[in-house]
């Protein structure tokens, strides 16, 4: 049933109707008739952030490349057209068929940030479908899924999937349709169906584990059942050149937040950064030569019309053949009038050569992350950036003409000090002190350095997923801190944000399954688009949190001894917690861990993949001087 | 260098894409058929389009324009064609031809609107009441704030006529660039007015769609 007569009498009384019809070129329809699986692909935010969102557009293709599948996008309606489905009993669709997505056979959430689980549970209840996925009975579909970042800890919504695919999906998605389609026409049944899933390597069924509790509330054990595997490995792709990538995307009519081609250049890191979850959950780095980078984005500039095109990586100034891969680049963007845009640069391998090649790209301004303000605190997170090397950039940049310059921080860093904070403005004017330096300094325009300082969310598989966050009392005492240091200071801007969002992160991201009923009890009172500062309501979350008998405090903030159960120890993702400690003492001794293409670092990764990320008989000569030091 | 002129239509999902956005489609479109579009000269280079007439949102239509210029040698049928085959099939080139009018020619544009409603009767009395007042007066947002229009003096009301699923309306009404009134305008005002004058009657949907873009002699923009 096609539900476009029921959804366009409503459109006219929303914001942005073109966001809920579908229609964009690129979006893949298909014969409903020839099909054997039908994926409804949901992102749990609105369509102009999920479709910014690369690893939609990649599983997207990856899926819909098989002629016998059919991969559709959802995304979160906003609350006025969500006030309108309910009062017309509109349920949730998918928008190339728009049939409704309670008819497919998977429901599939990608989780990108914590704080959007309430969207899941809402997007699940639009469509019909029971939240719990107790309720969900014994017929096969649809399956709920999930996959993404967040899967790492799953537990907080672990009662509401019926499966999880951890790491990357490119193949472990279709092995699952796969098995889905054979056993489903055998007649098999969900928990048939999860108990044979659970096979998978990168499939984590949770209704296969049962979780008890000390008393104190930590974990006592994670017990499988019925076969299913005791440790649960993640998915990874061995060879990243030859894995697919999308040839199109679909290209949204209305403005979303990046709206551009974005060619993805290499995955993991090398670096090493102890507070930074996605350098060691995408662990091993890995990346695409020249040749595929530039072919790959041709072909998607010449499929989407797009006149942007962007390189999506980690740290894409860590990719050995950079200074190739930017001329290939660069003849055929300046040839094709395509503005060329880099993110993720990290400041200590901005090189001259690079910097000659970035000037022929159009740029709003400089960003960099030096993410603490003192070499002491940069050394115990291993962000291996000297404040030398942050100078030498600022100059190159300011000698380029830029006048403004945007600075990165964190707070509420293990080991953090009241004199760290203020180091981070200090820091700042010695940028600008810099600039009033140089002879030849860009005239007209006063220099402007932006400081923004995020609260610091400790997460799992990092070293510093045994550290407890900074309290509330703490970081508005480092707030304070700021703002003293700050005043006066006419070149320097800094802001932050309220602490109560990074709170709720960190409760989510660390939190175990009794969450399960805080979330849900947190949706009932009305809670949506927590990342959202507009919707977002902490005192509902602490109501939510009371109801269940849990605060928030043993989540968020209390020490984690080594030798305690955490909720998310019974998933692999190729990081050894014995590197995770060795890095954490060092972290406390201030002690810094060289990138591993200079020297491996023993994370545990080649214990799985069985042989060396590099080749480290290649002489350092060859490489980029960015990855020599 | 060629300057084409273009009719497309817009229906369907494709009426909900607004005109700005609309713009980037288009500039995309060219982009993905291959098709060389003459760039403006200058700091900041962008393909040349031009809209001579705005589609309010949600207002179906064939007869929409779109000015360009081919820099080279392609035929403006090719140009058409591989459009097509990059555009939604709900967003259609449905012919090229060289420009003749300019765009300040444009005066009018033609309009039917359809009024879903289970009492068709009890509309039509409505409407008659409804149009019989001296005048219509609505607020209508323009780039100084909001003005005060007559709607009714603006508008001219071709035909009514009674169907079995509502109220349906031939309407002209004035279009370019000096004055432009939607026909949303005046519907907007009679389903406002509707409530306190006539309460008992139910609606619907608003179906629009422009039937054609005239001169100011009446004949075809084109």
């Amino acid at each position: 049933m096609n539900l476009f007569e029921k959804i366009e009498p409503l459109l006219l009384n929303v914001q942005k109707p073109a966001r809920y019809i579908g229609g964009e070129p690129g979006s893949i329809m298909k014969d409903k008739s020839q099909i054997k699986a039908r994926f409804a692909f949901c992102f749990p935010d609105r369509y102009d952030v999920g479709m910014s969102h690369l690893g939609m557009k990649v599983l997207y293709a990856v899926i819909n490349q098989r002629p016998e599948y059919w991969c559709e996008r959802v995304f979160a309606p906003d609350t006025d057209f969500e006030a309108l489905m309910r009062e017309h009993h509109l349920p949730l669709y998918a928008l190339e068929s728009l049939e409704p997505i309670k008819d497919f056979d998977f429901i599939g959430f990608t989780l990108q940030y914590e704080l959007c689980y309430t969207n899941i549970l809402n997007m699940l209840d639009l469509a019909g479908v029971p939240v719990w996925q107790r309720d969900r009975g014994e017929s096969i579909a649809p399956i709920v899924c999930a996959g993404g970042s967040c899967a790492c800890n799953p537990e907080p919504i672990a009662d509401f999937v019926d499966l999880f695919f951890l790491g990357e999906g490119e193949e472990v998605d279709l092995e699952v349709m796969d098995l889905y389609v054979k056993m489903r026409d055998a007649g098999a049944t969900r928990s048939e169906f999860l108990k044979a899933a659970s096979q998978i390597q990168g499939v984590y069924v949770p209704s296969l584990y049962d979780v008890s509790y000390h008393e104190d509330g930590t974990v006592k054990a994670v017990t499988p059942k019925d076969g299913a595997p005791a440790t649960v490995r993640k998915r990874i792709i061995e060879n990243f050149d030859k894995c697919p990538a999308p040839e199109s995307f679909v290209v949204p009519f209305s403005e979303i937040v990046h709206d551009r081609a974005v060619t993805e250049v290499l995955r993991g890191c090398l670096r090493g950064c102890r507070f930074c979850q996605a350098g060691f959950l995408y662990r091993p780095f890995r990346e695409k030569t020249p040749e595929t980078i530039c072919e790959q984005s041709k072909k998607l500039i010449d499929n989407t019309g797009y006149e942007e095109l962007s390189l999506c990586s980690l740290s894409t100034s860590d990719h050995s053949r950079i200074e190739e891969m930017m001329d290939g680049l660069l003849t055929f963007t300046e040839n094709e009038h395509i503005n060329l845009s880099l993110p993720s640069l990290r400041v200590d391998n901005f090189s001259t050569g690079l910097m000659n090649r970035l000037r022929r790209v159009r740029s709003s301004g400089l960003t960099f992350a030096p993410e603490a303000g003192t070499q002491r605190m940069r050394d115990v997170i291993n962000k291996n950036v000297t404040e030398e090397e942050l100078m030498r950039t600022c100059k190159i940049a300011f000698n380029a003409g830029q006048t403004s310059v945007k600075l990165y921080f964190m707070m509420g860093l293990p080991t953090e000090t009241d004199d760290d904070i203020r180091g981070i403005i200090e820091l700042a004017q010695r940028v600008v002190d810099m600039f009033y330096e140089m002879e030849r300094r860009p005239k007209g325009k006063p220099v402007q350095i932006s400081c923004s300082i995020a609260t610091f969310v400790p997460k799992p598989f990092t070293p510093f997923e045994f550290h407890p966050q900074d309290t509330r009392e703490m970081i508005a005492h480092k707030q304070k801190i700021l703002e003293e240091a700050v005043a006066g200071h006419k070149r320097i801007r800094a802001s932050w944000h309220f602490p109560e969002t990074s709170i709720l992160e960190a409760v989510l991201a660390k939190g175990d399954r009794r969450l399960c009923n805080v979330i849900y009890g947190a949706w009932k009172r009305g809670c949506i688009f927590d990342a959202w500062s507009e919707h977002f309501n902490y005192p509902l979350w602490l109501e939510a949190f009371a109801e269940q008998g849990l605060n928030v405090e043993f989540y968020a903030n209390r020490p984690r001894p080594y030798d305690e159960v955490f909720p998310w120890d019974h998933l692999d993702y190729y990081v050894d917690k014995a590197f995770l400690i060795r890095e954490n003492e060092k972290a406390k001794q201030a002690q810094t861990t060289k990138h591993c293409r200079l020297q491996c670092a023993g994370c545990g990764v080649t214990k799985v993949t069985g042989h060396p990320c590099f080749d480290y008989s290649k002489p350092l000569r060859d490489l980029p001087e960015a990855l020599t030091s | 260098m060629v300057p084409v002129r273009a009719t497309f239509e817009k229906r369907r999902r494709a009426k909900y894409i607004s005109h700005l956005d609309l713009m980037r489609c288009m500039q995309r479109a060219f982009r993905r058929a291959g098709v060389p579009i003459w760039f403006t000269e200058g700091f900041n280079p962008h393909a040349y389009l031009m809209f001579p007439l705005a589609l309010s949102l949600g207002c179906e239509s064939g007869c929409e324009c779109m000015d360009f210029r081919i820099d080279g040698d392609m035929p403006m049928q090719e140009a058409m064609e591989r459009l097509n085959r990059v555009l939604p099939p709900d967003l259609q080139i449905l012919a090229v031809a060289a420009p003749v009018r300019k765009h300040t020619d444009i005066a009018f544009a033609d309009y039917a609107v359809r009024l879903d409603s289970e009492q068709p009767d009890a509309l039509r009395t409505a409407w008659d009441a409804f149009i019989a007042q001296p005048e219509i007066l609505v607020e209508k947002k323009t780039k100084r704030g909001t003005a005060q229009v007559d709607v009714k003096a603006q508008a001219e009301i071709q035909d009514v006529q009674t169907a079995a699923d509502g109220l349906l309306l031939k309407l002209r009404l004035p279009a370019g660039t000096s004055v432009n009134v939607n026909p949303g305008l005046l519907t907007d005002a009679f389903l406002a007015w509707l409530p306190e004058h006539a309460p008992e009657v139910q609606t619907g949907t608003v179906h629009a769609e422009r039937l054609a873009i005239l001169c100011a002699d009446g004949t075809p923009f084109a």
